[in-house]
């Protein structure tokens, strides 16, 4: 008996020790790269007809990815076509890929961060999710690989904005998403309006017109918090104006501020007014959507991921197209501020592959980013190229709109860290639950964040 | 858990003192219908499943919920099979390219079948050196054991992570089946007890007489008379296992090994619009082989319950 | 060493059978034995310590910690004491409020659900008419994935066509929309629903099987003794299965403390933390906000509470055996 307590103690010391983190970040995990890998960077670049062709990837290396494009993903034609050239150009490299739905995905990594089994090439978001990666130093700086592109013009410097902390460069950006008012133009013709309304006295004028008529205007499926933050952001945005937003979200302002006060109340006004669908408060993102799809409201503020979904014929029969939100607080707020910004970014693990990954996790997402753009499931970070003939007209309305644009404020839940976005998130959903107003919304936020 | 062994006295009955009161008709007939109804309450989830693998989204989202489907989408199992996009870039290259959904269902299958291998050996074990040896910590090992059915399962995610990771077999069929095993092995370890009580110790004795040693009276006498235990941990280690998400998504996401969870979760939308006609028929494809098998093991089940009660 | 036993009728002097017997194996194998003993709990003890205490022991160890499950532990820099716990019962959380709901849940479990599990084990128990088609299909529920039973539920209770409210309307006692989802008040009732329906099968078949393990005997001379069907159910059948009863109410009420996945997919804790459980609460401080040292507190008082009903329900059921010894 006192030897089975003596195994039971070994035993549970034994895998205590197991279990604890033996691994270190350089850890050698199994590769197949053969002896003659070069592994110092910058690879030296032959150029065939002016493209690069990285030297690295001309070995046999296995290199294993992540990502959350699956079967129904909107970007998952994207990177089908962006794998297959890249097969094409170095067809030594082979890429083992993991696909995971997105809320599963956020488990998914974090769990493979805090255990040292990252991938050598991740999708990840923008801004603090990366952010507490980088902190954690498990990802690779891509500063050298991306330097050419950024000096030749392929990549803005602005678009990496999201991605970098502490001034160096950790992921590469793909595709772009703003907040965009998708409007059933059909239905907008039937009260008189012929585009979508440009400014507030226009965007009253028509939703009281379509409340009279019995149609509901917005649809905001109230399960999924941020399907709210798709219309609060943009209504903050436009009352306060993108640079406080952005002090706010980002840079430690102070949540006590009357436009937000101001933004909270319009938000539970309209809601009044009866310019939300009541059923909201229990959908999901799914079920508005289909809503919106089935024309039984006139418009939906989403992401421009939706481009994709609502130019395919066969699930969108009406006339659609898409606009900004109108501008709420002429004084500090106006047309050309956005929500949104870069946030979908490839990113690297420090790793024994790191070098390899690294460049052919920039190639990766330039390429996602050329396709994504062409098959209309985002808008392009780096300057596109090629044949544009295939973009959606819905799509070349959301670039002329970012070509217009001034401002622009990451979505809340990506811009602040997790911790935080996900109290802000919690009080948004009392704010549609109108269990608090305006006042309540920044008081509780100034105790809880500041 | 004692059986109450009463053994009825032969007495001589005169039975025409003694009747055995009839069940009231009425209430028969009541009780037959309640169970009817809640038979139908049961069954509509599979019904509505089998109907909305037919039908597209439209329909699924408003147009027509409960009814039957307006025309047979065969395209909805076409899709879940073989997928919309094949041209994923994780192709293995096997020469027999089976649908993605058998593939999935056959690793399902594997872990769970080896997950029910082992809980059922280890717990055999573990409830013979309990139950039929008399020790001084034997009542507390088995509440040991007992304390694992209170354990969250999400909790230990990470932990158990860095142990897969740590011994290096993560993204095996292993990673999977030893976190299974070691879950199920609560329940598995008590449904043991209750059959081995069953037991008599005197077939034990007998044994021991005959001189085997424990290792002896284990394999001749115990194993044998455990078999109805077999279908019933069967069943409720499959329960742990086979529509378990989590650990599968985690220790065993990539390539080839996908389990049916992860699957199916796969061929849900990313950040688009899910077409649930295709996920409908893959749910078809993946619960009804799942309803069958279980239709067939009831049966045993049943047959082993019937047979505790007449060895009693 | 050859001893003769006389023969005695089946359970008879079993007390003095045992002793012998006893008696035996220690005089012949007082040193194997317990290397025999901890051969058989080998490969059980290493799964269980290694995959089930092991990472309890961890969960506690980080609950104490204000850790992101990310960088690197620092123990010096991140101690917490107790912190996460009070934590979790301030206003931020609201613990206590999660709790409460996994509590109604428990008592539903055991008050409603068990009692119709109950009631199908004993009517099924009795040689009806299609008995194995019965249990087959009221387990049915069970082996469908959540994921399913999810969807379906979220159909059936959308507020416009839904089909509750589409029910409701036709027999005109509705008039617009109920949110069953959406309102403070009926979401917890809402969610509890399906969750209490699927598992009615679960505890079916484990009390089927203590009712079929009723000797047919006993029922027999209940019967003769002038016992109507529900005279023998509550004096005979139900007082055997009483250890079997037990068990079921142990899994109820662990199982509804940790449930998780039907909440997850019907309401996520919502409306306004209406429908949350701390397991729900535990996923998100986890795995959404970083905050790893939080969540480990949660399972540790999970378990802890899992711990203390299964003991206080063991309690509660010890029952004096027919010899009068508990």
């Amino acid at each position: 008996m006192k030897r089975i307590l003596a195994c039971l103690l070994v035993l549970t010391m034994v895998f205590s020790l197991a279990a604890c983190d033996k691994k270190d970040s350089n850890d050698n995990k199994a590769t197949n790269a053969p002896a003659n890998t070069t592994t110092d960077a910058p690879a030296a670049s032959t150029t065939n007809d002016g493209e690069y062709v990285s030297s690295i990837l001309q070995n046999a290396v296995e290199l294993t990815l992540w990502d959350i494009a699956v079967e129904g993903d909107g970007n998952r034609p994207a990177y089908d076509a962006a794998m297959a050239d890249l097969k094409a150009k170095y067809p030594n490299v082979k890429i083992v890929e993991t696909v995971t739905e997105n809320e599963a995905y956020k488990t998914k990594i974090k769990a493979a961060v805090g255990a040292n089994e990252l991938p050598d090439i991740f999708f990840t978001w923008a801004g603090a999710f990366l952010g507490d990666f980088v902190d954690a130093g498990k990802v690779h700086c891509l500063d050298d690989v991306l330097k050419k592109y950024v000096d030749n013009g392929e990549l803005p410097e602005a678009m990496l904005g999201n991605s970098t902390y502490n001034g160096k460069h950790y992921g590469v950006p793909t595709t772009m998403n703003v907040v965009g008012l998708f409007a059933n133009m059909d239905i907008l013709a039937s009260v008189g309006y012929d585009h979508i309304p440009a400014t507030k006295e226009e965007l009253v004028d028509c939703c009281d017109k379509l409340v009279a008529k019995g149609i509901t205007p917005f649809v905001c499926a109230g399960k999924e918090t941020w399907c709210v933050t798709e219309y609060l952001e943009p209504i903050m945005e436009k009352t306060i104006g993108a640079t406080e937003l952005n002090d706010i979200f980002r840079n430690g302002k102070t949540w006590n501020n009357e436009g937000i006060k101001t933004s909270v109340a319009t938000l539970q006004e309209y809601i009044d007014k009866g310019y939300f669908d009541p059923n909201g408060i229990a959908l999901s993102n799914d079920e508005a959507k289909a809503k919106f799809m089935q024309g039984q409201c006139a418009f939906y503020q989403n992401g421009t991921w939706n481009c994709g979904d609502f130019s395919n014929p066969e699930n969108v029969k009406f006339n659609v197209s898409v606009g900004e939100f109108p501008v709420m607080d002429s004084s500090k707020s106006k047309a050309g501020q956005l929500i949104g910004g870069p946030s979908d970014t490839i990113a690297v693990s420090e790793g024994p592959n790191a070098a390899a990954a690294a460049e052919y996790a920039v190639e990766f997402g330039r390429l996602i980013c050329h396709y994504g753009y062409l098959k209309g499931s985002g808008l392009p970070a780096w300057t596109p190229w090629g044949d544009l003939s295939e973009v959606s007209p819905l799509m070349k309305t959301v670039t002329e709109i970012c070509n217009k644009a001034n401002g622009y404020v990451l979505f809340g839940d990506n811009a602040m860290s997790a911790e935080i976005a996900n109290i802000y998130l919690e009080y948004v959903a009392l704010v549609y639950g109108k269990e608090i107003d305006g006042e309540g919304f920044v008081n509780g936020l100034v105790k809880e964040i500041g | 858990m004692e059986r109450n062994n009463i053994k009825t006295d032969t007495l001589k009955i005169d039975t025409s003192k003694y009747t055995v009161k009839k069940t009231n008709k009425v209430l028969k007939v009541l009780i037959f219908a309640g169970l009817i109804i809640w038979a139908f309450i049961n069954l509509f989830p599979i019904y509505w499943m089998l109907t909305f693998s037919f039908k597209n989204n439209e329909e699924i989202y408003g147009g027509n919920v409960a009814g039957l489907p307006s025309e047979l989408r065969w395209e909805n199992y076409e899709d879940a099979l073989w997928g919309k996009n094949i041209g994923t870039a994780s192709k293995d290259d096997t020469g027999f390219q089976l649908p993605k959904l058998i593939r999935f269902f056959i690793n399902s299958l594997i872990v769970t079948v080896a997950t029910i291998a082992i809980s059922l050996v280890a717990a055999l074990m573990a409830t013979f050196a309990m139950t039929r040896i008399k020790w001084r910590f034997s009542k507390t090992m088995n509440a040991l054991f007992m304390l694992g059915i209170t354990i969250p399962m999400h909790a230990s995610l990470l932990p158990v992570y860095r142990t897969m990771s740590n011994l290096g077999i993560l993204n095996t069929y292993t990673s999977l089946i030893l976190p299974y095993s070691a879950f199920s092995l609560s329940m598995a370890i008590l449904i043991c007890t209750g059959f081995m009580d069953d037991i008599p110790k005197e077939l034990d004795e007998a044994a021991c007489i005959d001189g085997c040693n424990l290792g002896g009276i284990f394999f001749k006498v115990i194993v044998p008379l455990m078999k109805p235990a077999l279908s019933t941990i069967g069943i409720y280690t499959f329960l742990q296992c086979w529509n378990e998400l989590m650990f599968a998504n985690q220790f065993m996401a990539t390539g080839d090994k996908i389990t049916l969870p992860v699957g199916i979760q796969q061929l849900s939308a990313g950040q688009s619009m899910t077409q649930w006609g295709p996920i409908g028929a893959a749910l078809v494809i993946a619960t009804f082989p799942t309803l069958l098998v279980y239709i067939f093991l009831s049966k045993r089940i049943q047959d082993s319950f019937i047979a505790g009660a007449v060895k009693g | 060493m050859i001893r003769s036993f006389p023969v005695t009728p089946f359970g008879g002097a079993g007390k003095t059978f045992s002793i012998d017997w006893e008696g035996i194996y220690m005089k012949r194998k007082s040193k194997s034995h317990s290397l025999a003993i901890f051969l058989f709990l080998l490969p059980a003890l290493i799964l269980f310590v290694g995959l089930l205490i092991a990472p309890i022991i961890m969960s506690l160890y980080y609950s104490f910690f204000d850790w992101n499950g990310l960088k690197a532990l620092d123990p010096s820099e991140d101690f917490l004491g107790f912190g996460n716990y009070t934590i979790l019962f301030g206003e931020r959380i609201q613990f206590g409020k999660a709790l409460i709901n996994s509590l109604i849940l428990a008592a539903l479990s055991v008050f409603v659900q068990l009692p119709v599990s109950l009631a199908l084990a004993l009517a099924l128990g009795k040689k009806i008419k299609g008995e194995r088609v019965f249990l087959s299909i009221y387990f049915m529920p069970v082996l469908i994935s959540t994921v399913v039973i999810g969807q379906l539920w979220l159909k059936i209770y959308n507020p416009e066509y839904g089909i509750l409210n589409t029910f409701l309307r036709a027999i005109g006692v509705l008039e617009g929309d109920i949110r069953w989802l959406g309102e403070k008040n009926l979401a917890l009732g809402a969610v509890f629903a399906p969750t209490l329906w699927q598992y009615v099968g679960y505890h079916m078949l484990l009390l089927y099987a203590g009712v079929k393990s009723v000797s047919p005997e006993l029922r027999e001379a209940a019967k003769l003794d002038g016992a109507t069907d529900g005279q023998v159910n509550r004096f005979v059948v139900i007082p055997s299965i009483k250890p079997i009863i037990k068990v079921s109410v142990i899994f109820a009420v662990t199982g509804s403390l940790k449930s998780f996945d039907l909440i997850y997919v019907l309401t996520n804790g919502g409306p306004m933390k209406a429908t949350e459980v701390p397991s729900i609460i535990m996923i998100r401080e986890l795995f959404l906000k970083n905050k790893y040292g939080v969540g480990s507190a949660i399972a540790v008082l999970l378990i802890l509470l899992c711990f203390f009903f299964a003991i206080l329900i063991g309690a509660i059921f010890k029952e004096r055996d027919i010899y009068g010894k508990k």
